[in-house]
């Protein structure tokens, strides 16, 4: 593959629209002219907790004979309990205002989720009407990237893979935290799950990480999202025996089998780059903007800022040398942002990793409230954003962020980091 | 998961009482209480509490606090990796709500034995009520694959109350500390 490519990851895998889960609730048909007051008791008595997109009225316009025709209204009373006896399990003032209006209840399908995609929400309407608010739609490049936006996003994902590289001659996991409204870094990391690699365990090693390709070739073509032109992009070229079995993401579960003697060396099996990007944004945050929070100690606040980029001494000066982007941005960013409004969290910016991010990092990138992510790479046996899990399509968090795939040309990934 | 009403040993309440403690010393400093602590052979090893605000980290829950707590001690102690993995088989967290699902997926990378908590997460839980990481995946592993971990025992409901009237206190109260009015929601979010 010689070009760059971005492709959404949609909120659900595919599925058929009509397929979506239900919920019996108890309507009745009502007379018009009582809607109102009728509305309005039962969203007292009988609010529709977490059905919130399904709409308590029902409208049909029913054809009459000889050319004539009326509106017919049903509201629903309150959702069917999961077993047995719906009216005696009934709450007792919806029952009162069911006999006073001389209601006779029906059971009726509601679907259980909000949609997502307006195909979702047609099919929805026809069991019972719903509303509709996509989400997402709202986040740029969910509908396409503008070629200034696409190759912004190339830009900083390639600074990405060049963290990858450096750090430590190991191929690890990176994560750049962007403000995309100007197009500035706000923080770097790598992988600290394990700073310095022990060369007896290579060889063996490498021999999984082909398997985890061949893997993933298989994993690709089943799963529909990707193709199979990415299959030539899934992996550093191994020509410099740079191995992905230090990206933590892709084995978090791998630190414990650590034979070598690591004791002289900083390792921490949770310190995934992603969580400590998150770290970083957060101590640029206290830094930046002390006196929003409570008043702390500036002196820690700066060992914080130290220990967090302490573990890549070459991160630096990337950034430095990096043509990213424009020296400006880096030298002012930092000294205007304190002037600008302070972010809540990372609320507006977006996150750059080189792999698919586990559930712990995806997790803790919803927490801090990350807007959108790009990866560049899969991670079919713990990825949560599309392979194992998809966290993006978790409807009760309170959080969504919008995620994307960055295809990379082959020609960036076998450049000498 | 095992529910309430089955027998626990004698000093799971103790150990409750003690992450209650430290959720309480969270509401004090205006965090969201939530607290938790580490045991190991019948002693508490390490403690934690929720510090999100504080650091404007919404990922220092609890639990990442304990466990960061550890490691740093055995870090002193120049620790490898594989008695460090050793001691967290045995050890046992209580915590005053059902881990997120950030913090199942780091209980289940460090390998802990086993998970009491208080009152259940219907919006963040990560062992059983959103998704389920402390049971042992039971799907095929794509050629050879990567080496998971066995999962974690789970067992939720204890000193529910007491967890949830913690969390009613502190939304009644709301958050001074917060710079929007927004913020206390948002942060009710995080644990």
């Amino acid at each position: 593959m010689d070009t760059w490519q971005i492709l959404h990851i949609p909120d659900n895998p595919p599925i058929a629209p009509d397929q979506q889960p239900t919920v019996d609730a108890i309507a009745s048909l009502i007379d018009p002219k009582f809607a109102n007051t009728l509305v309005r008791r039962l969203n007292q008595i009988s609010p529709l907790e977490n059905l919130r997109h399904v709409k308590r009225v029902k409208k049909k316009f029913v054809e009459g004979v000889y050319l004539t025709g009326k509106t017919q209204l049903s509201v629903i009373l309150c959702l069917a309990s999961e077993n047995g006896n719906q009216l005696e399990s009934m709450q007792n003032d919806v029952q009162e205002l069911m006999n006073s209006y001389k209601l006779s209840p029906f059971i009726t399908k509601v679907c259980k989720y909000a949609a997502l995609s307006k195909e979702e929400w047609e099919e929805q309407c026809k069991l019972w009407p719903t509303s509709y608010h996509p989400p997402t739609y709202n986040i740029d490049g969910i509908t396409g990237f503008s070629e200034e936006d696409s190759q912004s996003v190339f830009r900083f994902m390639k600074y990405a893979i060049q963290l990858a590289k450096s750090s430590d001659n190991l191929v690890v996991n990176a994560a750049v935290i962007v403000d995309p409204s100007v197009k500035q870094v706000i923080t770097t990391a790598c992988d600290q799950t394990c700073s310095s690699y022990s060369p007896t365990n290579k060889i063996t090693l490498e021999t999984s990480c082909c398997e985890k390709l061949e893997a993933f070739i298989s994993h690709s073509d089943s799963d529909g999202v990707l193709n199979h032109q990415t299959v030539h992009s899934n992996s550093f070229p191994d020509k410099s025996k740079q191995l992905c079995t230090g990206v933590s993401c892709l084995y978090p579960w791998q630190w414990a089998d650590q034979q070598s003697d690591m004791s002289s060396c900083y390792w921490h099996p949770l310190r995934h780059a992603a969580i400590v990007a998150i770290e970083s944004s957060a101590a640029r945050d206290r830094y930046l903007f002390p006196s929003l929070g409570k008043i702390q100690d500036k002196s820690f606040e700066m060992d914080n800022m130290q220990s967090s980029s302490a573990g890549s001494p070459a991160k630096r000066q990337k950034t430095n040398s990096t043509n990213v982007h424009s020296d400006d941005n880096l030298t002012n960013g930092e000294g205007s942002s304190s002037l600008s409004a302070r972010p809540y969290l990372c609320t507006g910016f977006d996150m750059y990793l080189v792999w698919e991010p586990c559930i712990m990092c995806a997790m803790a990138l919803v927490h801090q409230r990350i807007r959108r992510i790009f990866f560049a790479f899969p991670n079919p046996d713990a990825g949560a954003l599309g392979s194992v899990h998809r966290l993006q399509g978790e409807t009760s968090l309170n959080h969504h962020y919008a995620v994307f795939r960055v295809l990379v040309p082959q020609q960036i990934l076998s450049r000498e980091g | 998961m095992s529910s309430l009403g089955e027998e626990y040993p004698d000093d799971t309440l103790t150990f409750m009482l003690l992450a209650i403690e430290q959720a309480k010393v969270a509401m004090d400093c205006l965090e969201v209480p939530v607290g938790c602590v580490i045991v190991e052979d019948g002693k508490v090893i390490a403690s934690g509490r929720n510090r999100t605000t504080e650091t404007r980290n919404a990922t220092r829950h609890a639990e990442m606090e304990a466990i960061d707590t550890l490691l740093e001690q055995w870090r002193e102690k120049r620790l490898s990796q594989s008695e460090v993995a050793k001691i967290f088989s045995k050890c046992k967290l209580y915590v005053t709500c059902e881990p997120c699902i950030m913090c199942a997926a780091a209980l289940s990378f460090i390998g802990i034995k086993e998970v009491f908590y208080g009152c259940g997460n219907d919006k963040f839980g990560g062992c059983g009520s959103i998704l389920s990481l402390h049971s042992s995946s039971s799907e095929p592993l794509i050629s050879g694959g990567a080496p998971r971990g066995e999962g974690f025992k789970c067992n939720g409901g204890i000193m529910a109350s007491e967890a949830v009237s913690l969390f009613r206190s502190f939304y009644e109260q709301g958050n001074p500390n917060a710079p929007k009015p927004h913020r206390p929601l948002a942060q009710q979010a995080t644990q």
